[in-house]
């Protein structure tokens, strides 16, 4: 077991990719203790803390209520389908109040906790590097965790190592509220699928895969840097002619 | 006039993009020697853009040699050298032979190290006389980012854009400026033929279809223009980008600015 005598926390823990990062992070012999707004998920076997991460007063006093950690996962993220023209304050608050405001209150509360070698991730997106249509909002609260990635892996060296992954299209609800924009969501699925060289979508724990190693001491001389795993996706031009 | 008493040469300058680069160039006043393998290069048609041909094989050494001598006996300086010339195979690295690896790699790698390796010299010579030298290599953003059955072709344009950072912290100290161009999809013979082309799948299909297909999913719904892209090789040549070097411009209506585009 990878992960066995490390004490994890993972924020947005409820479903999705953190519910994959908190199953892999148990397999692997972590001690986990994961949060999310709401009460305590049916058969969740890792600690829960109902905690909103954009509320900055409620990340401090959980960061001091938990003690030590060795791994923190900032995977708590929501999106807006929405233009700039078309975003309210509102969808501004609520996406930047967690995907980058949410991402630092962790960072700020827990790093001063977080042991000698310790390993912080965040989730990022190929979102935050190439431009989802319509997702203007969440498409630069990405951008935002890579540069604060960097930051951290920075100044943090070399008692925490900080790392980003940046997902792809992965089967999710989120992923799901996505292709219900389409007019035909059914074919723009498939469609979909076909520009993914591995040929299908991504799944929770293809990325929990990823924040197994980076968590582990496989990786600690990973550092700084943004790992895409996105099944081929952004590597392919987003012209396919082949599909035409 | 934006390049006004300047030299230039163009290798690849009877190509599609070449063409309305030496056009562009004589416009802004620039003296411009055409390079390319024949008068009318990989187009059918003759040229008449006023620029002074030269036979060059931009894989064979003795002709740089040569050309950048042509250049000295008359000049004593190349201030511009835009190395457009470049070839295609369009395939996956399974279907490709040796023999057109090596091909593509002569012609858009090699063919870029010999044309700036001989013409460092006189480009040297500019920037002492003048304010900086320009040195415009062509990536692409297939450098970048992968289309499919182009394998050779993508490889070879990652090379050009190292040599291009390479060569910019090399002879940046010198007045040298050394910067590349990434095109995106434009309207040249080597499109057409990628359309028509059995890797691309166009190969049997409405190719009308095909081309609005390719324009609607840019951004700007069109792909470029010869004109498109030596309207910033122009600039870059020019002295107002005196600070510009060592990067890669991506001029490609914004394709390559998305993540794969759903069809909604």
């Amino acid at each position: 077991m990878r992960l066995s005598g490390k004490r994890a926390f993972v924020t947005g823990g409820r479903s999705g990719i953190g519910r994959g990062i908190v199953d892999a992070f148990l397999r692997e012999g972590a001690d986990v203790v994961a949060c999310g707004r709401g009460e305590h998920p049916d058969e969740f076997k890792a600690g829960w803390i109902s905690l909103d991460v954009s509320d900055p007063d409620a990340v401090t006093n959980t960061a001091e209520s938990l003690g030590a950690f060795d791994v923190v996962v900032n995977n708590a993220g929501v999106q807006v389908e929405k233009t700039v023209v078309e975003s309210s304050d509102e969808d501004w608050d609520l996406v930047m109040g967690t995907n980058a405001r949410g991402v630092f209150n962790v960072c700020r509360a827990f790093i001063p906790r977080m042991r000698n070698g310790g390993s912080l991730i965040n989730i990022g997106s190929i979102s935050g590097n190439v431009a989802d249509p319509s997702m203007a909002l969440y498409n630069a609260s990405k951008a935002f965790v890579h540069g604060l990635t960097r930051s951290i892996a920075v100044d943090q060296g070399p008692a925490i190592r900080c790392n980003a992954i940046c997902p792809g299209w992965i089967e999710t609800g989120m992923l799901e509220a996505g292709f219900q924009l389409a007019q035909d969501p059914d074919k723009a699925q498939s469609d979909a699928v076909k520009r993914h060289p591995a040929g299908r979508f991504g799944k929770p724990s293809d990325i929990a895969a990823m924040a197994v190693w980076l968590a582990s001491d496989d990786a600690s001389f990973a550092t700084g840097q943004l790992f895409t795993v996105d099944g081929g996706m952004t590597a392919a031009s987003p012209l396919n002619p082949g599909l035409f | 006039m934006m390049l006004n008493g300047k030299t230039a040469l163009v290798t690849g300058a009877r190509g599609g993009i070449g063409r309305a680069i030496v056009a562009r160039f004589i416009k802004e006043g620039a003296t411009v020697y055409a390079a390319d393998l024949t008068p009318g290069g990989s187009l059918e048609s003759e040229s008449d853009d006023g620029g002074l041909f030269i036979k060059l094989d931009v894989t064979q050494e003795q002709d740089a040699v040569d050309a950048m001598e042509t250049v000295r006996a008359s000049h004593g300086k190349l201030d511009i050298l835009v190395n457009a010339a470049g070839i295609e195979i369009e395939k996956t690295i399974e279907d490709t032979t040796l023999e057109e690896w090596n091909r593509s790699f002569a012609v858009n790698v090699t063919g870029t190290f010999l044309t700036s390796k001989h013409a460092l010299p006189l480009m040297r010579e500019a920037a002492r006389s003048g304010t900086s030298a320009s040195l415009i290599n062509f990536g692409s953003y297939d450098g970048f980012i992968a289309d499919p059955g182009l394998a050779a072709y993508c490889a070879t344009k990652g090379a050009v854009h190292a040599l291009t950072r390479a060569m910019a912290c090399d002879h940046g100290p010198e007045g040298i400026r050394v910067n590349a161009i990434c095109p995106g999809y434009i309207d040249t013979p080597m499109l057409q033929s990628f359309f028509t082309g059995e890797g691309s799948g166009g190969g049997g299909g409405n190719i009308e279809t095909l081309q609005q297909a390719v324009r609607d999913v840019h951004p700007m719904r069109t792909y470029g223009t010869p004109t498109d892209i030596a309207n910033l090789v122009t600039w870059l040549a020019s002295d107002e980008a005196r600070y510009a070097s060592g990067q890669l411009w991506v001029l490609d209506g914004g394709l390559s600015a998305q993540v794969q585009q759903m069809k909604l």
